[in-house]
């Protein structure tokens, strides 16, 4: 467990710093102030204007810092050969995969946390009061973000940063219309639905972890609903991660 | 002590390391030299744990170096060590430290000694980026002896130096060599294994070609006269 935090930190240390991901989070800071003056320009729906950019921003920013530091997590280790330095010290492939696992999500966290920060504000400031309704969505998007890590921790241990991106942003995509895609299968037959079928188990369901349209339009989500979506991250999030280590395990360095 | 029996390694069609043997008694320091591309970095690789041989096997102290409690004794500085860019030297020399189990504990004065026999002190708090090459060898050797270990595995490790910087890490070795430290290095530059090598250990195109003291290969000429000799030969056979 230490070395896991070891690394982590350094993960958390080494991420925080990349001088892109500060260029990507002041843009992202930018977006969120000026929803303000997207919401003053909508007739009387500020609130609803301001809540629904917000959390879309916070979304589509997040997932570009994670696929921006998660696709080259490991492959730059190898690249780099840092991975020299830590495989020659007292520690397990397995405690290299969750350190830098919870070294990302960490980052991750703290710029969602950063900009959710902002976003609250300016809710706040445009007497939407405490919006706990947004917190929840962040939360679940957190959740969304450690799927989507670990998807890339395991594809960045066996392919390059352009190729784990591309794959990643067509998980991404396809993750949010598999119910969609489980509808569609309905009307297929043979072959054709066994491979939509295979797509839908397969891939992750992020739409689980979608309650934005819910929370700008004032609707609640059950809290059975909340944490079997947080129950279903850990679980995909945690095989991804097997897989990812029994990957590297078997990597010639 | 490290013993080496019978070592292949292949990676896709090219055989590496073929049948490699070696014992490398505790105290000494050993220079293992071949041209590029000899195996000399993937045997180094087999002994600190980083990568298994195919066949054969790899001890240290009785003990495969893939055990952890074995990796705890060992030291190892990478070929043009690259490091984590945005950290300073003494965040990575902290983070080299608190991956081992004797070492952790160590206090930030601990860690700053380190740092200063090394000769990069004054830059511990400079970012990593803006590390020069010597400054690099250094904080590699820094890191290679953070754990105080009894084996340290160093892969060209005066590269990139100029003569200064290299007396100084040559004037390292032999402190270490005369703490009891066992020393196993690689290097292209041959005038250094013949100062500071007890015994040298020779490979070409994977294969052992000659293991025992320096002055017995030597027989009366250089180093690198009696390398490029062997080496040659070997290559004018085939």
């Amino acid at each position: 467990m230490r070395r896991i935090i070891v690394i982590a930190k350094n993960t958390f240390k080494e991420t925080i710093r990349d001088r892109i991901m500060y260029g990507i989070l002041i843009f992202s800071l930018l977006f969120l102030f000026s929803v303000t003056v997207i919401g003053s320009l909508s007739l009387g729906e500020d609130l609803f204007i301001i809540r629904s950019f917000g959390l879309a921003g916070i979304y589509l920013f997040g997932l570009i810092i994670t696929l921006f530091l998660g696709a080259s997590l490991i492959y730059k280790e190898v690249e780099f050969k840092t991975i020299y330095i830590i495989l020659s010290k007292p520690i397990k492939d397995s405690e290299v995969i969750l350190g830098k696992f919870f070294g990302l999500l960490t980052s991750i966290a703290s710029t969602v946390g950063l900009m959710g920060l902002i976003y609250l504000s300016v809710v706040w400031f445009n007497g939407g009061g405490v919006d706990y309704g947004s917190i929840l969505a962040m939360i679940l998007q957190l959740f969304e973000f450690s799927i989507i890590i670990s998807i890339l921790i395991l594809l960045s241990t066996f392919s390059s940063p352009i190729a784990s991106t591309i794959y990643t942003i067509v998980i991404v995509y396809s993750g949010h219309l598999l119910t969609l895609m489980l509808n569609y299968s309905a009307n297929l037959g043979g072959f054709q639905k066994y491979i939509v079928l295979g797509a839908y188990y397969l891939f992750p369901n992020l739409e689980k972890f979608n309650i934005r349209n819910l929370v700008v339009h004032n609707l609640n989500i059950t809290q059975t609903e909340f944490i079997l979506a947080m129950g279903y991250a850990i679980i995909y999030t945690s095989l991804a991660l097997c897989l990812a280590h029994f990957v590297f395990q078997k990597k010639e360095f | 002590m490290i013993e080496i029996k019978n070592v292949s390694k292949t990676y896709g069609d090219q055989k590496a390391v073929n049948n490699l043997s070696l014992s490398i008694s505790e105290g000494s320091v050993f220079g293992f030299l071949g041209p590029n591309g000899a195996g000399k970095t993937t045997t180094i690789k087999m002994l600190t744990g980083i990568n298994s041989p195919d066949e054969g096997t790899v001890e240290i102290d009785g003990h495969s170096p893939e055990i952890s409690s074995v990796r705890e004794k060992i030291g190892f500085k990478p070929e043009e060590p690259h490091f984590y860019e945005y950290l300073t030297g003494l965040e990575f020399i902290k983070f080299a430290g608190d991956l081992f189990e004797q070492s952790y504990k160590k206090t930030e004065v601990e860690y700053l000694e380190i740092m200063k026999s090394a000769g990069i002190y004054d830059a511990r708090d400079k970012i990593i980026k803006n590390y020069s090459k010597g400054m690099r060898q250094r904080l590699g050797f820094a890191q290679a002896t953070v754990n105080n270990p009894e084996y340290i595995f160093l892969d060209e490790p005066l590269e990139g130096l100029d003569p200064i910087g290299r007396r100084e890490l040559k004037d390292m070795i032999r402190r270490l060599r005369s703490q009891g430290k066992t020393i196993f290095f690689n290097s292209h530059i041959l005038s250094d294994i013949e100062i500071l090598c007890d015994k040298i250990g020779v490979i070409h195109r994977g294969e052992l070609i000659y293991t025992g003291p320096v002055l017995e290969f030597c027989r009366g000429k250089s180093l690198e006269e009696r390398f490029i000799e062997e080496v040659e030969g070997i290559n004018n056979k085939s």
